[in-house]
């Protein structure tokens, strides 16, 4: 079943799989099916598990149908031209007993398959927020709003948006193999467990439930995780914030500074204000940071903050293989655990600024 | 003997239904294979079609069944606009052969394609030996006059590379001049109903294209205007050219070549 995406260069993988029981026993036990990918990011746990642990459908949404969720996955890796994530998302499309006509006229005419309004319009959103960023998706919000969908859901959609555009960015830069998961659907033995697969699915995949958050949310992205208190995709954001900022591959300053320069590039305002401020609390004053980020470099910034600085904004609109060739370009600078570190943050930049240029900045 | 005739009957009937199934089958196959071609087509279309617009136009223009583009896809920006002519064309288009001359020529349009585009441009549209880029305007790009500016560097570098080629050809050397402003205007898809293109209209890309011209006056490869100087990284090397009087522009044109970019970080001019 030839995808819509087949045409888009993709480069060899820059990461080597490493098997990991934990993890892969981590990500059955949430999901019920094995991730084959997540043993490429082992090395960097924080970052495999994010992968598991911030997927919408798997008890972080509480007001969004999951099929409108699929819809609008399948529209932002499209328009991010992951390979990978489009052709992921039109197996699960199929596992769940879409046919394959169907899939087909969804991704040739998404906007016109005879959907429903509210489905068109979560669609248009996922779209513009990915394609444009937040600056100029609010008119696609205010579409979201006459549709009918509350603020609530509209803030779920953006979580589950921004996750989408995380995931992209996770599967594009290393240029995860795409050729296993295209081929899903034509494999005989899949095809016979096709009911077992749908079944197994839809027994772990779930509603949320109102949640707390563990612990108050550490700065910076405070305002951001407080903008969804009550709802379970704040702890599970918090979780993978904590977990990122605890990893030891890269400096805070230098993680820091890689989300300062994606907040620019997306003119993200509260995100900026956060991080500008979590920098200064780390010795880095005003002017100087105003200097890097409109630079992108700086006297100020150490060697690997020089690279992953310039790494940063490439990430923010890319075609996969130009970046995917910058990206390899890094593994002579990097170690291998401080590139998988910087594509994380870089992934996960993307969706948070999204997100708070959306949530914050459009209130 | 009625036992037979109806056993025969429903044979034939079977026979019957069996080529009926086996016909529509085969209709069926034909129109699938069909419709794939067309949507292989479509997709064909919509690939070949994203080398004339942005991607992302392309794409809205297809979600959007628009015939015309119209409104929808045109808006106010600020975008930096690079226009690059050729020097030593026309000698060389009278000593060569048309097909030689082509070739000469797409070298030539595919390395400041390809400069262009690897410092985060886009190519807009090629006039005659001249091509014109623009910076920022299908994404917000806060770094878009350094990036014009790299651009620019790296056009020069490749052409320097490309002359060494040509000249190991017997074909005598080329030289680009570049031109580059910054300011507002509309971008979008403009044109007729028959002929429509993305573009960027307005007195940012008139002053780009003027002070390309200057690069003859002033016998420098690359400059760039006073608003672009402003904005971009100091550790650009520029020299100050005697402000100028330019076709269609009241005011003298104060431009600035740029000779290089030193690596040292924070230098300042």
């Amino acid at each position: 079943m030839p995808t819509a995406l087949e045409s888009i260069d993709w480069e060899s993988c820059l990461l080597e799989h490493h098997s990991d029981r934990a993890l892969e026993s981590y990500a059955r036990k949430k999901m019920g099916l094995p991730s084959p990918t997540i043993g490429y990011f082992a090395p960097v746990p924080w970052l495999a598990r994010a992968q598991v642990d911030l997927q919408p459908t798997y008890g972080l949404l509480m007001r969004l149908d999951p099929d409108v969720v699929d819809l609008v996955a399948l529209v932002v890796s499209q328009e991010n031209a992951c390979r990978f994530c489009f052709a992921a998302v039109r197996a699960l499309l199929w596992a769940q007993g879409m046919s394959r006509a169907r899939i087909r006229e969804l991704e040739h005419d998404l906007t016109r398959a005879d959907l429903p309004t509210r489905t068109v319009a979560a669609m248009a959103f996922g779209r513009s927020q990915s394609r444009s960023g937040p600056s100029e998706a609010r008119a696609a919000n205010d579409a979201l709003s006459r549709a009918g969908f509350g603020a609530d859901e509209r803030r779920e959609l953006v979580f589950a948006v921004a996750s989408m555009d995380f995931l992209n960015r996770v599967h594009t830069i290393p240029a995860i193999p795409v050729r296993p998961v295209e081929r899903i659907p034509d494999q005989l033995h899949i095809r016979l467990m096709r009911p077992l697969i749908a079944r197994i699915m839809r027994s772990h995949r779930r509603v949320g439930r109102a949640a707390p958050m563990d612990r108050a949310p550490s700065h910076p992205y405070t305002r951001l995780l407080g903008a969804y208190d009550g709802s379970p995709i704040a702890p599970a954001l918090g979780r993978t914030l904590d977990d990122m900022w605890a990893s030891p591959h890269l400096t805070r300053r230098c993680k820091l500074l890689m989300l300062a320069v994606i907040g620019r590039g997306l003119s993200c305002e509260a995100c900026a204000t956060e991080v500008g401020a979590a920098l200064r609390a780390e010795g880095l004053d005003g002017d100087a940071l105003g200097r890097i980020l409109t630079r992108l470099d700086g006297p100020e910034l150490d060697p690997v903050e020089r690279i992953v600085v310039s790494f940063a904004r490439e990430t923010i609109w890319y075609e996969p293989a130009t970046l995917q060739r910058r990206a390899r370009g890094l593994r002579e600078r990097l170690s291998p655990q401080q590139l998988l570190e910087a594509i994380g943050v870089a992934a996960l930049g993307n969706g948070l600024c999204r997100m708070g240029g959306m949530v914050l900045d459009a209130a | 003997m009625t036992a037979t005739a109806a056993l025969v009957a429903a044979l034939a009937l079977l026979a019957v239904l069996a080529a009926v199934n086996y016909r529509q089958r085969k209709q069926n196959q034909s129109l699938r294979g069909q419709l794939e071609a067309a949507a292989a087509e479509l997709q064909h279309l919509q690939t070949a079609c994203s080398r004339l617009a942005p991607a992302g136009v392309v794409q809205r223009l297809v979600s959007d069944r628009s015939v015309t583009g119209e409104a929808a896809v045109a808006e106010r920006k600020v975008v930096t606009a690079l226009f690059a002519d050729l020097a030593g064309y026309t000698a060389m288009s009278e000593r060569l052969e048309p097909a030689a001359l082509a070739q000469v020529l797409n070298g030539y349009f595919q390395r400041m394609s390809d400069a262009i585009h690897d410092n985060r441009g886009h190519v807009s549209t090629f006039l005659g030996d001249g091509i014109l880029a623009y910076f920022g305007a299908l994404q917000p790009n806060p770094w878009q006059c350094d990036d014009a500016v790299n651009a620019a560097l790296a056009m020069q570098k490749s052409m320097r590379e490309y002359n060494v080629e040509l000249a190991r050809e017997g074909l005598p050397a080329l030289a680009v001049g570049i031109g580059i402003h910054r300011g507002p205007g509309l971008a979008g898809l403009v044109g007729s109903r028959q002929r429509m293109e993305y573009a960027f209209v307005g007195r940012t890309v008139n002053l780009a294209a003027r002070v390309q011209t200057l690069t003859r006056v002033h016998r420098q490869d690359i400059l760039v205007t006073e608003a672009l100087r402003a904005e971009i990284d100091a550790r650009f090397e520029l020299a100050p050219m005697p402000p100028e009087i330019v076709k269609g522009i009241d005011e003298p044109v104060v431009t600035y070549a740029v000779r290089a970019r030193a690596e040292t970080p924070g230098a300042a001019r």
